[in-house]
């Protein structure tokens, strides 16, 4: 997400991510740190999803980009049904033989469904509008 | 000094145990790992869970050379930073992450320069061996920013 920063220039912009640590990188933004999962830990996801809804609720974001794994998705989820923000997917540029879990189950909660891989792209999507590398 | 890493999730004992190893057969050289959640807790090498974001850049801007699981966030620092990199992709079947995906990147990392991909742990050795000598760093035409036609496109959904 750091690669893309001039893109959200002069925006304002939140910032969630699993690690708090990383609020140091995106100082002078307002950041929260939420539980990191995996699709193998139920209870912590019940406790990501409490976050998430309480982090959109008082943010209310127009738009939510995330660049994946499951707390994404989950987000994207979340703002598309709870907020109708618009959503931006951009699965990991990792996923270089097939879209990843997270990003295909996040495809119906976004506006724009990106990969990174132009091998990928497919007329119902994903669409593929460059790479951060 | 040799920085080895896991990344920041999930533990993968696999690689600090090798990397034990190889620090008790090479006494001279300095190791640090970022074990992460891992239950081994290293005997040869220094070792800490987690390093804050900058003090993790600061340790490998330091070192000669990064030893580290397959994972996007590594590469971008070792290029970033202009250091070769040894990578041992994580594998589902050792529930070392939820999928096989580090073995695509690492199939597609590996013929960049200054990465040196280690397919299994026995293959660390001769990895390093091969790092320390070929003296290629990785991402010598680094940016440190998506290129300029993907930003335009991203900041275009974004304010309309």
């Amino acid at each position: 997400m750091r690669r893309l920063l001039p893109a959200f220039d002069g925006l304002e912009v939140v910032f969630v991510s699993v690690h708090s640590a990383y609020a140091e990188q995106v100082s002078g933004n307002r950041f929260y740190a939420v539980r990191d999962v995996t699709r193998w830990d139920r209870i912590g996801l019940a406790i990501l999803v409490a976050q998430l809804t309480l982090i959109l609720l008082r943010e209310r974001p127009r738009v939510v980009v995330t660049t994946g794994s499951a707390p994404g998705m989950i987000s994207l989820a979340l703002a598309k049904c709870l907020l109708r923000s618009k959503t931006m997917w951009i699965d990991s540029i990792a996923n270089c033989e097939q879209v990843s879990l997270s990003g295909m189950r996040a495809k119906r909660f976004c506006d724009v469904w990106l990969t990174q891989w132009p091998h990928l792209q497919r007329t119902d999507g994903p669409e593929c509008w460059g790479a951060v590398l | 000094m040799i920085f080895v890493t896991v990344g920041s999730m999930m533990a993968f004992d696999r690689l600090i145990i090798s990397m034990d190893k190889w620090a008790r057969a090479h006494a001279d050289t300095d190791v640090l790992a970022q074990i992460g959640e891992g239950t081994y807790r290293p005997n040869h090498m220094r070792w800490t869970r987690m390093l804050a974001p900058s003090k993790f850049q600061e340790v490998v801007h330091d070192a000669a050379l990064m030893v580290a699981h397959a994972g996007m966030g590594s590469y971008f620092v070792a290029a970033e930073m202009h250091k070769p990199i040894v990578m041992l992709p994580r594998l589902a079947a050792n529930r070392e992450h939820t999928t096989d995906h580090q073995l695509h990147t690492i199939k597609w990392l590996r013929d960049r320069p200054g990465v040196y991909a280690a397919m299994r742990d026995a293959e660390l050795d001769s990895a390093i061996d091969k790092a320390m000598a070929g003296g290629r760093i990785a991402g010598p035409d680094f940016m440190n920013f998506a290129p300029e036609p993907f930003l335009r496109r991203v900041r275009h959904f974004l304010v309309t």
